[in-house]
């Protein structure tokens, strides 16, 4: 098993009311399976919220296999300024 | 050069630059709290950031701006936590030889900050609660 913690922001925080998940993981999941899972725990309130994928506070593209002691987000749109 | 800052806390525009022999634009764009959100009053916004990654976002776009327009420097602050009604939130300034570039780099910058540095409003309403800002502009 893999442990990766979940940071939560904007939407994704206000919708799980969490400012962080710690997961335990099969090795081998992915980043898809994960949102997936955060997207389950949602009930549906973040289906109409695209989210971009962070992995250790750097943005990855497509999905990557996640490593024991990751840092995640899922990054609703972005609104600075 | 690129300076870029996170700050809490009340924002202290950066000084002019009247000492600058090779910069015949000075432009500076303050980015203010409105009043109003999706038709309801609000008291202030709250800005959030995913703290480390905006910053280093932040520096990276600073940095491809300047490679990307023939601009001398820029210089920014981006404001976090709560920002009253008026208040400012973002001040960004640069300088250039002409002021078409730094224009267009201005226009690009703010562009790709509201695209990629994560940071995000919610709206504090007159109520007291406490909802994310649907705001995209």
């Amino acid at each position: 098993m893999i442990t990766v913690n979940v940071k939560c922001f904007s939407q994704v925080k206000y919708v799980l009311q969490k400012d962080e998940v710690v997961f335990q993981l099969d090795h081998g999941t992915t980043t898809d399976i994960l949102e997936k899972m955060i997207r389950e725990d949602a009930q549906g309130k973040l289906d109409d919220v695209s989210l971009r994928v962070a992995v250790n506070q750097k943005y990855v593209p497509g999905k990557i296999e996640l490593q024991d002691g990751d840092e995640v987000a899922f990054i609703p749109p972005v609104q600075g300024g | 050069m690129v300076k870029v800052e996170i700050i809490e806390g009340p924002l202290e525009f950066y000084m002019n630059g009247n000492h600058r022999s090779q910069d015949g634009a000075e432009l500076v764009f303050n980015g203010r709290v409105r009043d109003t959100e999706h038709g309801s009053k609000i008291t202030s916004l709250e800005y959030e950031q995913y703290d480390g990654m905006a910053k280093v976002e932040l520096l990276q776009l600073a940095e491809k701006t300047v490679k990307k327009f023939p601009i001398n420097d820029l210089f920014c602050k981006h404001r976090v936590g709560k920002v009253d009604v008026g208040d400012t939130s973002l001040h960004v300034v640069i300088w250039s030889k002409h002021r078409k570039e730094g224009l267009e780099a201005m226009t690009w910058f703010i562009a790709e900050l509201k695209k990629s540095v994560p940071i995000w409003k919610w709206a504090i309403l007159e109520d007291g609660s406490r909802i994310p800002s649907e705001c995209k502009d």
